[in-house]
């Protein structure tokens, strides 16, 4: 409980005022009660009830680690990582050679980018697998359905329905081919129609609406828990044109990949709490990105 | 700067700090600072009395100093040298990982910090049998790649699974998480009886850069502050209790062509008591991998070399990623940027 105040998430002004009135730990903060904190640095009441508030909801949080408690940064060993790895599914691309290099496929609660010139196949390559995450289980695919963020225009519906046409198709041939009872069963819910209602598509216009997109996304996502994978077609496409202040771009570009590893990774961790066996639902994200100023976009 | 307040030391009653105030005496610094024969005459108290207040408010405050000789005898105690799990790095920082400082890793994305920060916290939890804590603050930690590490160091299953059960990973994506951890440590930690006899031994983070860029620049000094305050937590754990503690930092460049500098400014660049900056070279093509160079850009202890240090990883990793690439096959040339 002696954690200094400068490490809690308070207003600037008010943490100013805070350290000019005196009060360095957490333990004088709770002590003094919000009367006496609204005497002592001069602002209302309610505004020092709604301080000590958020100073307890944190402290609580703390004790609530400390005892054992999930929370959203639960704590986990090596090993019980290294199990959950392991009884993770791919989301895999049908072609050989990349899901090879890829060590199976694109990975779940992890980033993955994709960079190329335009013209070279990277919405193509988002498409197919917005359609290959929907792939049941007993064909080897994680059965979950797609977010599509589009900030450049360029996803094609009647693309879509030929991809999703040939998967049906192969996932039939290979249920002819092992006449297995849960195959057919699972081909019965797995067609065009169903693949593409479980495609969740946005339009993003310019950077607001995409880092308003992307921090909007966990709600959505706690509401549609099947969701596995989630694309961003051109993240730079909306940072490209128009950006006068540079050090504010790299700012939200570095905010916008940490919401999306939080996305990648929370969603795991939240429903843990509910459900006992962790195996089951993950997360995953990939990200195309037009090429030439990666390297200029990247801090 | 601590406010007065009852109770704070015996002796110091509601009606004294009411007296007091009045006066404007509200901190202890203005008590310590003030005369007291002026006080006690303006405020009618006691003069032995708040003599006795100071003394006490003076042993509670403020800070002892200490004998030189003293800190080297308690130093030399307490440090420890921590491997890295690469011979090559340890010889770079003069036998490895100081307890007591914090040690940055620089570089480039995919130089390789993540396999270096996977690498020493395998080869503490395995060669010393020590804790180690991974803050991961990009998504990067892979069990199954630490894994592979530990296979080859060590036959025996069990002390591989013990390895990995001696490595706790908390996973932090915003800055005041990661104070959060750090304070649930700090509390842990305090709780021991004797400090150096902890379970924790090192503190790896990746990266520290990653929390603090979106906050810093534009015209708000928020972010600054809260670095120096995530800064002030890492060296006071490093040095109270011993830790040796390990963080990972991004390079920028001013121009496109200029040189690598590390990211986070100069104010951060006091931080760490070393720095290495990691590199990948491109090698040619026929050897099929990557060389990752290490060289020292900062060190309170080495001299730094004029030519940086090739970073030969154990032989047992550079194995491992040959295997990888013999099983890709054809496949493998396009494939050899992504290992490693």
């Amino acid at each position: 409980m002696q954690r200094d105040l400068g490490s809690l998430p308070l207003a600037p002004a008010l943490r100013a005022r805070l350290v000019a009135a005196g009060f360095q730990t957490v333990q004088e903060l709770l002590e003094t009660g919000p009367c006496g904190l609204s005497k002592e640095i001069g602002i209302s009441k309610e505004e020092a009830l709604e301080a000590l508030q958020v100073v307890r909801q944190e402290c609580h949080g703390d004790a609530a680690r400390t005892a054992g408690g999930s929370g959203a940064t639960r704590k986990c060993t090596a090993l019980e990582l290294l199990e959950e790895e392991q009884a993770q599914g791919f989301i895999i691309t049908f072609c050989s050679a990349l899901d090879n290099i890829l060590g199976g496929g694109v990975q779940l609660t992890k980033i993955t980018e994709i960079c190329g010139a335009p013209g070279v196949g990277k919405t193509q390559l988002c498409m197919q697998l917005a359609v290959d995450v929907q792939i049941p289980e007993c064909f080897g695919g994680v059965a979950g359905e797609a977010v599509f963020i589009d900030t450049e225009g360029s996803f094609m519906v009647d693309r879509v329905v030929d991809i999703a046409t040939a998967c049906v198709q192969h996932c039939q041939l290979i249920a002819e081919a092992h006449q297995e009872e849960d195959n057919l069963k699972a081909l019965e819910t797995f067609s065009l129609e169903s693949i593409l209602s479980h495609i969740y598509y946005f339009r993003c216009r310019d950077y607001t609406e995409l880092l308003a997109q992307v921090y909007l996304l966990p709600d959505f996502l706690s509401e549609h828990s099947k969701v596995r994978l989630v694309v961003v077609d051109g993240i730079a496409f909306p940072f490209r044109h128009d950006f006068e202040d540079l050090s504010l771009r790299t700012r939200l570009l570095n905010g916008l990949a940490q919401q999306l590893i939080i996305v990648a990774n929370d969603h795991k961790s939240a429903l843990q709490e509910g459900k006992e066996h962790s195996s089951t639902f993950r997360l995953g994200s990939a990200i195309g990105l037009a090429a030439e100023s990666v390297p200029s976009l990247l801090p | 700067m601590v406010v007065l307040r009852a109770g704070l030391c015996p002796g110091l009653t509601e009606e004294m700090i009411q007296l007091l105030r009045a006066n404007d005496i509200r901190t202890v610094v203005d008590f310590v600072s003030s005369d007291l024969e002026d006080v006690a005459q303006k405020c009618s108290l006691s003069y032995k009395v708040l003599v006795a207040v100071r003394r006490v408010l003076l042993a509670q405050f403020s800070a002892f100093p200490a004998n030189g000789a003293d800190l080297y005898e308690e130093l030399k105690s307490s440090t420890a040298i921590l491997p890295t799990g690469s011979p090559s790095l340890d010889q770079l920082l003069d036998s490895g990982l100081y307890t007591g400082e914090v040690t940055e890793l620089m570089g480039a994305p995919g130089s390789g910090k993540t396999q270096v920060c996977l690498g020493i916290a395998g080869s503490v939890s395995l060669g010393l049998k020590q804790h180690v804590l991974f803050l991961d603050s990009t998504g990067g930690f892979t069990a199954s790649r630490l894994y592979q590490m530990l296979r080859a160091r060590a036959e025996d299953e069990e002390e591989q699974l013990e390895a990995l059960q001696r490595i706790q990973v908390v996973r932090v994506f915003d800055v005041y998480e990661m104070l959060s951890a750090l304070q649930e440590l700090r509390d842990r930690l305090s709780q021991q009886v004797v400090s150096s006899a902890g379970p924790f031994k090192i503190v790896v983070i990746d990266s520290v850069s990653a929390v603090i860029y979106p906050l810093l620049g534009g015209k708000q000094s928020e972010g600054l502050a809260i670095m120096m305050q995530l800064a002030r937590e890492l060296k006071t754990l490093a040095r109270e209790f011993s830790l040796a503690v390990v963080v990972t930092n991004q390079v920028t460049r001013d121009s496109s062509t200029g040189p690598l500098k590390p990211a986070l400014g100069r104010s951060w660049s006091f931080v760490p008591s070393t720095r290495v900056l990691l590199e990948s070279k491109e090698a040619a093509w026929e050897k099929a991998t990557t060389q990752r160079i290490a060289s020292l850009a900062k060190s309170p202890r080495q001299v730094r070399l004029p030519r940086p240090v090739p970073l030969v990883m154990d032989k047992q990793l550079c194995d491992l990623e040959l295997a990888s690439e013999q099983r890709e096959g054809p496949g493998g040339r396009a494939g050899s940027g992504l290992t490693g």
